[in-house]
């Protein structure tokens, strides 16, 4: 397969997601622009971005709920908008936040979305429920329903095509920290169920957590991806230094002609490493330091986390815009 | 292009939704007995629809009812052909094409704007579907709900009919043919020539204990009013055989009109009124889930509908607006107010002859069809071309 040609649209191939040249205007603004993306079957993969990036954009063009206006798609190996029927026939989406008839109870708001699907999803409403944690509310109003239990409304009504590929828009948002918790290891029970999951979030550390792999948007184009251990391979590592007088340490580091970096807050120096340093690098900082006749705590290295890596790269794409 | 080589690429199952014809513009039984249990569950439009179809006659005619059992020679019946005709042209007509537009309206626009039309489009249902599932579900509510309000006052309307007929002041028993009239006159002459109506000259000299309706008004002798000629013309007074001739006359003249007058209404008007009234509650219906379709939400279309119903037709049906007329005539209220029953007051008011813009029978049924037809694709349209 190239890089510029879709699926044969027979529902085989290995993407779960395909697009090439997408775009998508909104007047004068491009929310998508030129979007490349594969996402393989049966992984975690996390779609993340600033605020107005095009995320939600972008889901909303695959899943066929507002039209592109350039380049081609396919879901699950089916083109979308030509086989689109047959495209989210096994897809499940959470655009935006879930919302629901709030006059209804969650069981009923179900029952028209799966009256909607084929007729075994029907059977598929108290397995949904189940599995989400909400046969006990089922029947209680989705007005009386916190941010939280429509979250997980949204999930049941998610899985009530049984589907082989979900598309969950921030799908943490309103959850507490247990029902984060339980809704991160329910994504990862469906990915273990061969299932694929494309996760938009703002909530690096749970994407983090969750994803084998990463795209990162901006200003509806991507600009990096990967796997997020391949992500993560070329950042800085950072080595946080508690001494007896930061101030001067990190005078004294800056004098060196050592390869780090130097901020202090009054409490303690961050000396940045550049990326790939040997660790000896550490060590020589110590010496440095001790030598100087400053007394050294504690030293931590930290590798940068997938949110520290974000905002380098954006705070980048900033400088040089 | 991104690729993610080094991922994990599993061997998911595969797409199959095709079986169900989920891209057919056909909707589902599920799909329309689902949104017919959306719409019913929603209080506010269903006690709307409830208390102004059925509630407000059902009331109005208990309470006179009640009246007329308590004090009959104050109170008249509750039933009657007047107060059918009166409650079907000004009621259930108005009130049902506005409730039904109502929930039309809520039929098109909630699933927008309460967000779930966004998860049915991702089921990969087809969005006409969607949108004429909400036909049959939403007519499943009105149509019957319209019928049990209007049978109710069919009911009582024939049950607790008077039993004589008032005609000019008069008792007269109902449903008589020209020569029972006639008889009917010849035995009651004195009532006749005193209370019927007539146009032309009387020709007999009667003491009416109440102003007679006709010629000019004498004085008798005795001081009592008199039906008078003129003086060339009147007896001195009226044999019995006279008066009765002049009765009979009088009667074969007033029984067009007599025969317009019913005690209850007809089976053949009230099949005829039931299905007008249904008719226009599918329109407003329709036009309604239309409208609110192709404005994505609820009020505003609403409120058009009410000023359509309420301000814009009589307007249009009676005004003469020059080089305006054939616009006018496209009005579906007008057009519907030329196929009502003649046997109904204009429900618009006015003089059906002298007020109602003239339009024929087949532009009448052309311009319903094409409201019907044209609303349906507009909104059909709409929810098909619109984002989510």
């Amino acid at each position: 397969m190239t890089a510029s040609t879709l699926s044969d649209g027979n529902g085989d191939g290995p993407w779960a997601v395909e697009t090439h040249g997408l775009m998508k205007r909104f007047g004068e603004n491009v929310a998508v622009n030129d979007v490349e993306l594969l996402v393989p079957r049966g992984c975690a993969f996390g779609y993340l971005g600033p605020n107005g990036a095009g995320k939600t954009t972008l889901i909303r063009v695959l899943l066929g709920l507002t039209r592109a206006d350039g380049g081609s798609m396919a879901l699950l190996g089916h083109q979308v908008p030509k086989d689109r029927a047959v495209a989210l026939a096994r897809v499940g989406a959470i655009v935006d936040e879930p919302r629901f008839h709030g006059h209804l109870t969650g069981r009923q708001n179900l029952q028209i979305l799966a009256a909607a699907r084929e007729p075994a999803a029907r059977d598929r409403i108290d397995p949904a429920l189940d599995r989400v944690g909400m046969s006990g509310r089922a029947n209680d109003r989705v007005s009386k329903y916190s941010m939280g239990m429509r979250q997980r409304l949204g999930v049941a009504a998610c899985l009530l095509g049984d589907p082989q590929l979900l598309i969950l828009d921030e799908p943490m948002n309103g959850l507490d920290p247990a029902g984060m918790r339980e809704m991160r290891e329910m994504i990862l029970t469906l990915v273990g169920e061969g299932r694929t999951v494309v996760l938009s979030s703002h909530l690096l550390d749970e994407v983090e957590r969750t994803c084998d792999a990463v795209a990162i948007v901006d200003q509806g184009r991507i600009i990096r991806h990967g796997t997020i251990s391949e992500l993560l391979a070329g950042t800085s590592e950072l080595l946080r230094v508690e001494c007896s007088d930061p101030a001067r340490a990190a005078r004294l580091l800056a004098a060196t002609a050592l390869d780090v970096a130097v901020e202090t807050d009054g409490h303690a120096i961050d000396v940045t490493l550049g990326a790939g340093t040997d660790r000896t690098l550490i060590a020589e900082v110590n010496r440095v330091l001790v030598e100087g006749g400053i007394a050294v705590y504690r030293l931590e290295p930290t590798q940068a986390s997938l949110e520290s890596w974000f905002l380098q790269v954006t705070s980048r794409l900033g400088e040089t815009a | 292009m991104t690729t993610i080589a080094d991922v994990q690429t599993s061997t998911p199952g595969r797409a199959s939704g095709g079986s169900d014809r989920r891209d057919s513009w056909i909707p589902t039984m599920p799909m329309i007995t689902t949104r017919f249990m959306e719409l019913r569950k929603r209080r506010g439009v269903m006690s709307a629809l409830i208390g102004v179809t059925i509630g407000i006659p059902t009331v109005f005619l208990l309470v006179r009812l009640l009246l007329h059992s308590i004090a009959p020679h104050t109170y008249g019946p509750a039933g009657g052909y007047d107060i059918f005709s009166h409650l079907v042209a000004g009621v259930l007509y108005v009130f049902g094409f506005i409730v039904a537009a109502t929930l039309g309206c809520t039929a098109g626009a909630v699933d927008l704007n309460e967000g779930m039309f966004r998860h049915l489009v991702i089921t990969g249902r087809s969005r006409l579907a969607l949108y004429f599932a909400r036909i049959p579900a939403g007519l499943a509510i009105v149509v019957p709900i319209v019928a049990i309000g209007y049978t109710i006052v069919c009911a009582i309307c024939v049950f607790a009919a008077p039993t004589t007929l008032n005609y000019a002041g008069a008792n007269v028993p109902a449903g008589l043919s020209r020569p029972a009239l006639e008889n009917w006159a010849r035995a009651n002459a004195h009532t006749v020539v005193c209370d019927f109506p007539t146009n032309g000259p009387i020709f007999v000299d009667t003491p009416c204990v109440t102003p007679p309706v006709g010629g000019p008004i004498l004085s008798s002798p005795g001081g009592s009013n008199v039906k008078a000629l003129p003086a060339p013309q009147r007896p001195a007074s009226a044999t019995p055989a006279q008066l009765k001739a002049e009765a009979v006359r009088i009667a074969d003249q007033a029984y067009s009109d007599y025969a317009r007058l019913f005690l209850r209404p007809s089976t053949s008007l009230m099949i005829k009124a039931g299905l007008w009234i249904e008719l226009e509650a599918v329109i407003g219906f329709i036009v309604g889930l239309g409208l609110a379709s192709l404005l994505g939400q609820r009020t505003i279309a609403v409120v058009m509908m009410i000023v359509l119903e309420i301000i814009l037709t009589p307007i249009f049906a009676r005004a003469r607006i020059p080089h305006f007329a054939n616009v006018q005539r496209a009005v579906v209220g007008l057009a519907m107010a030329h196929i009502e029953p003649g046997a109904l007051p204009l429900a618009l008011g006015g003089d059906r002859g002298v007020d109602l813009l003239h339009e024929s029978t087949t532009v009448a049924i052309i311009v319903i069809v094409a409201w019907l037809l044209g609303w349906t694709i507009l909104g059909a349209w709409r929810m098909a071309t619109r984002d989510a």
